[in-house]
């Protein structure tokens, strides 16, 4: 009984060994591209009336910095041609935010987020004040554990099983914002008359594509630099003037490495949200480069990514000569995002410094408090601009941002939105960042309570918003907004892992690019 | 009378099922709103692309490791600890412990434990003189040995179970036999291969499928060891963590996780078939 099937089944598989044996390998991204590779895709360089062919210098379109000024129709449908699939503000779903006037008793909303341990309290305590400064409203938070977890179950579940509103970082801003699944924010802004002019430019535009706020910033961060105080002292730097270029750390490193003060200079990585990507893309934006066309992806859909080019190279072979000459030491992936943080605490070859975000500040600063690493306190941890490619401190914002789901009742769209201006306003700002090491977005949260007396008493914690400020008016101001830029920043990952493991860079950055490119053009071929 | 039975099968085994090996034929947007049918040549396509091969090829080394090592360990102490002594009583308990640990703990106790920087492995001077690889640059970040590493994280995590089954089946063979044979002179070791091996055929047999089965099937170790890395080359990217990882290169497109799910599906039918009949003839299970 048992034989007929299992007789048919090695059969079929030994054939299918047999073909695989046969057959050269490709990427499995091609699987089902039999036909010519759809090249033609809908989405072509759309025609932008703006100065022609000049996508990296092309403005990002401004933000609704000034809602009144800019009448509701106006962002850029006009601007672009007519094969992209821009839908302009009055064709998508609406914001209704008079309709929580009409509800009879308060209106309860679910709340998904990804904030863990120090970071959850906070936002539970910014909650419970919510719900108790008002009785329209009542948001319950739920735990989704992780940004990737919040994702999938986003993109899996139907709208019945979609909360009422959701908190998303920045990398996914192209994708969700064409999934048409959701409340464009600027609907709301709009329609509320919200003043977003205090909100720092940078951050509202991380959130923006094809010319429409789809999100609210909410939690912002970015990369800075970690350094050992007491190594800077003994190897004859100024702690108070860390590196700030990717020369000067360099030369920093050298002195630290030959004092014997640490035994590297900074300890590097290859991760996705750090060191193989995040800083990758920042360090583009630095250098003022764009990391894809169509102005960094933001003026329309992203049709190549940029980066194998000079500058490309340039980083990756600054990064392996750091490694190669044993001024900086790669500790792979980082997949938990702390290995790096180890390596300052090593017993054997510590390193002198590391690059991580801002917002690990606070729990870096309580670890050491806790006495995990014998002889350093707390104080002895310096936090300085990210090193980059420039002399000017300047990073892009990264984090995230309160999205509102479309598909709801109007009482609850017109709920999450009143949670939304809570979250948004001045003084919250100033009291979630000071609970959890995240950058105000506004500035006038700056000036107020706890924030302002945290940063005055402990100057550490501006590092990151300082960094922020320069206006920047061209596409490099904020991270490249791709379809596929989760898997693309896989691609540079693996890039700078090859780089550390010693191969040929300009080989590296071509693969990179062209495999990025195929994830965009299969990216636009779907949606 | 079938009916309600049928009703539940076929709402969740043969309808999922069937639905799986429809979408593996698609290729799809993140959101899975906007499918392009390619025939069911994508199933070839997958299967004998660079990821998918790389993967199968982790899943068989891993196998290939797990499998053995973890029916030799676990058989190894639970004859061990067969034995009417004084205190085997507390042997038994730990052995079979980590049957209480979940992958989650158990891949987190390894995760510290191999952390090249502060990791208790990397700081007991001997070990690390004898083998550098644990520091520099970590045994789960090395190309080479971060498999290996996650394998033995999984034989460690799956000994209990291994254990406890073999401990019972033991318990079942009769003393006689042993006695019978050392009466007709028959050695230790020999009597462990006439009598005790025999008896447990069935016993064993079950846990190399199911060990083989758990080896395909492993996700929890590479998600929270090694993230399918390291990079490149993405060495402990198993089929299970190509087709479900969130830092997998399909882990956007439902239609190819759909088509690596129902190839894995194959395989395993297809060795669980090869292993009761192989193993199955040479054993009176029936």
């Amino acid at each position: 009984m048992r034989t007929t099937p299992v007789r048919l089944v090695s059969v079929l598989t030994a054939a299918a060994l047999l073909a695989a044996a046969c057959t050269g390998g490709d990427s499995v991204l091609d699987a089902g591209n039999d036909d010519p590779p759809e090249t033609a895709a809908p989405v072509t360089t759309p025609t932008v009336s703006e100065p022609s062919g000049s996508a990296p210098d092309s403005e990002v379109d401004s933000t609704p910095d000034q809602p009144d000024a800019e009448p509701d129709d106006t962002a850029p449908p006009e601007t672009v041609g007519p094969t992209t699939t821009i839908a302009p503000l009055a064709d998508l779903p609406p914001c209704p935010v008079e309709a929580l006037d009409a509800a009879d008793g308060p209106v309860s909303i679910t709340f998904w987020h990804a904030m863990a341990n120090e970071l959850e309290t906070a936002l539970v305590d910014l909650v419970a004040g919510y719900n108790s400064s008002q009785d329209r409203v009542q948001v319950t938070l739920q735990n989704q554990t992780a940004y990737e977890s919040a994702i999938d179950k986003y993109i899996a579940g139907g709208v019945g099983s979609r909360p009422d509103i959701v908190q998303l970082p920045e990398y996914v801003v192209q994708a969700f914002a064409q999934s048409g699944t959701f409340v464009p924010m600027q609907a709301c802004i709009e329609a509320a008359d919200f003043d977003m002019g205090p909100i720092l430019p940078r951050i509202a535009d991380t959130y923006v594509f094809e010319g429409i706020q789809w999100a609210m910033p909410f939690n912002t961060s970015g990369p800075v630099l970690y350094f050992n105080r007491q190594m800077f002292e003994a190897a004859g730097l100024d702690p108070d003037d860390p590196p700030v270029s990717l020369e000067e750390l360099r030369a920093a490193s050298q002195q630290l490495v030959d004092s014997g003060a640490a035994g590297f200079g900074i300890a590097l990585d290859s991760g996705r949200d750090s060191g193989g990507g995040w800083f990758f893309e920042q360090w583009f934006g630095r250098a003022g480069e764009p990391f894809a066309d169509n102005g960094n992806g933001r003026i329309a859909p992203a049709t190549e990514v940029l980066f194998d080019n000079d500058l490309g190279l340039e980083l990756l072979t600054y990064l392996q000569d750091m490694t190669a000459s044993g001024l900086a030491v790669t500790v792979g992936d980082n997949s938990g995002g702390q290995d790096t943080f180890f390596k300052m605490i090593a017993q054997d070859a510590p390193a002198a410094s590391t690059i991580a975000t801002s917002a690990a500040i606070s729990s870096v600063v309580a670890a050491l408090g806790s006495g995990v690493a014998e002889g350093l306190t707390p104080d002895d941890i310096g936090v300085g601009p990210m090193p980059g490619p420039s002399d000017t401190p300047s990073a892009q914002p990264g984090g995230a941002s309160i999205w509102i789901p479309a598909g709801k009742s109007d009482e609850v769209t017109a709920a999450a939105w009143d949670f939304t201006t809570y979250l948004a306003a001045a003084q919250t700002q100033s009291t979630w960042a000071a609970a959890t090491g995240y950058v105000p977005m506004r500035s006038d949260a700056v000036e107020l309570d706890p924030i302002a007396a945290l940063y005055a008493a402990d100057p550490r914690y501006r590092v990151a918003y300082d960094q922020l400020l320069p206006t920047v008016d061209d596409a490099s101001a904020v991270v490249p907004a791709l379809g596929p830029l989760r898997e693309i920043r896989a691609q540079t990952a693996d890039a700078v892992a090859a780089t550390y493991a010693g191969g040929n860079v300009e080989q590296i950055l071509a693969d990179a690019a062209a495999a990025s490119n195929a994830l965009i053009t299969t990216y636009n071929s779907q949606n | 009378m079938l009916a309600p039975s049928a009703f539940i099968l076929g709402l969740f085994i043969v309808y999922p099922l069937g639905r799986a090996v429809w979408l593996g034929q698609q290729r799809c947007n993140a959101f899975g709103d906007q499918c392009r049918s390619n025939g069911f040549d994508q199933y070839l396509d997958i299967f004998t692309s660079n990821e998918f091969q790389s993967a199968l090829r982790a899943t068989i080394i891993l196998t290939v490791i797990t499998v053995p090592l973890g029916l030799f360990l676990g058989v190894g102490l639970a004859v061990l600890a067969d034995k009417h002594l004084r205190g085997v009583g507390f042997f038994r308990t730990a052995f079979s412990s980590t049957i209480a640990t979940s992958v989650a703990v158990a891949s987190l106790m390894w995760l510290f434990l191999l952390q090249p920087s502060v990791g208790a492995l990397a700081n007991i001077d001997w070990i690390n003189s004898l083998f550098p690889v644990i520091k520099d640059p970590g045994l789960l970040q090395d190309p080479d040995t971060a498999l290996p590493s996650v394998a033995m994280s999984s034989v460690w995590a799956g000994l209990g179970f291994t254990f406890i089954l073999v401990t019972a089946s033991l318990q079942g063979v009769p003393r006689e036999l042993h006695e019978a044979a050392a009466v007709d002179g028959a050695t230790g070791t020999m009597r462990f291969w006439k009598i005790t091996v025999p008896l447990l055929a069935p016993t064993l047999i079950f846990v190399v499928i199911v060990l083989t089965t758990r080896a395909f099937q492993t996700f929890g170790e590479v998600d929270l060891l090694t993230n399918g890395g390291p990079r490149p080359g993405n060495s402990t990217t198993t089929i299970t963590y190509f087709v479900y990882g969130e830092a997998s290169v399909i882990a956007s497109d439902p239609g190819l996780q759909a088509g690596g799910a129902v190839l894995l599906f194959v395989i395993l039918l297809f060795l669980s078939g090869l292993q009761l009949r192989g193993l199955g003839r040479r054993t009176d299970l029936g």
